[in-house]
């Protein structure tokens, strides 16, 4: 694994290496058994169907999961002051999912992120920001 | 939900449980959410990374009342389930639960072997209306602090309900 990013090589703009993958039903499963949430919506395909959605779909947190995993490979583990996300879109099996993180600001040892998670077509998923304190 | 009965909800603690920060929780949430990096498996990357214990991922804290919440240390007075009473008045009227917003502030390393207690109060109840539906807004806010009463990490849970 690479050493994450510090202050001396990060710059208003740098981006973060893109985290991209294509969710399976099993992540589903994988994430439900890790979390302990047992929504049927997000495994349980007759019932998905019965409350009129096409599919079983992604928990919210599963989708937030993974930018901070990518986050965390950028940033390093341990840096991170806060983040937050707004849960735009829901997630499906099949669709390709890329993490889109960007350096908003950085002032002191303080870094601003810009977050997002977008499928193939470019639609959001997920939107937010998160802060990070590096050392100089 | 009448004025009052949302009223009455603000500001309350709506539970609070003590949890275990385990190891094999750790992992198995870092694989689910696709995190190869070595620190989550192995203690000795860890402490090279001056970690006293192996830390969670920053997500973690949303799930830790689902793992190592042992028994012994749950408050004698039950753990509270203010939360699923105003979800269930809400949804005692049918309509759908979703994830609105997620947030979290950091303020320590939370680590495996720490003993945490989650203390969770609700922050806000409004409703906004529109011509398609009545969407009921639930904001609750949960601070894990270690057995000294440091705040470590604090997460702030926005669902809304759709009907």
């Amino acid at each position: 694994m690479s050493e994450p990013w510090n202050l001396a090589t990060l710059s208003v703009g740098s981006e973060a290496p893109v985290l991209t993958h294509t969710l399976t039903r099993t992540d589903l499963v994988r994430y439900a058994g890790a979390s302990g949430d047992y929504n049927p919506m997000h495994h349980d395909e007759p019932k998905a169907l019965a409350a009129k959605q096409p599919s079983v779909f992604g928990h919210g947190m599963l989708s937030m999961g993974i930018v901070a995993t990518a986050l965390t490979h950028f940033i390093g583990v341990g840096t991170l002051e806060t983040f937050s996300v707004r849960f735009a879109r829901q997630t499906w099996p099949g669709e390709t999912l890329s993490t889109k993180i960007v350096v908003s600001a950085i002032e002191g040892g303080l870094v601003s992120l810009d977050v997002r998670l977008v499928n193939d077509a470019g639609e959001e998923k997920v939107v937010g920001q998160a802060t990070a304190r590096l050392d100089a | 939900m009448d004025e009052a009965t949302r009223t009455a909800f603000i500001g309350t603690e709506i539970g609070r449980t003590t949890v275990v920060v385990e190891r094999s929780a750790v992992s198995f949430f870092a694989q689910a959410v696709l995190d190869d990096d070595p620190i989550y498996r192995d203690q000795r990357e860890a402490e090279a990374k001056g970690f006293a214990g192996i830390p969670v991922p920053p997500t973690f804290p949303f799930v830790m009342q689902n793992w190592g919440a042992y028994g012994e240390l749950q408050p004698a007075e039950g753990n509270g389930s203010g939360l699923a009473q105003v979800l269930g008045t809400l949804m005692a009227g049918g309509g759908l639960i979703l994830h609105g917003e997620q947030a979290f502030t950091y303020h320590q390393p939370i680590v495996t072997g720490q003993t945490l207690t989650g203390v969770t109060v609700l922050r806000d109840i409004y409703v906004k209306e529109s011509k398609a539906a009545t969407m009921t807004f639930v904001v609750s806010e949960t601070t894990w602090s270690d057995e000294a009463g440091t705040p470590m990490a604090t997460a702030t849970f926005n669902i809304i309900h759709r009907i």
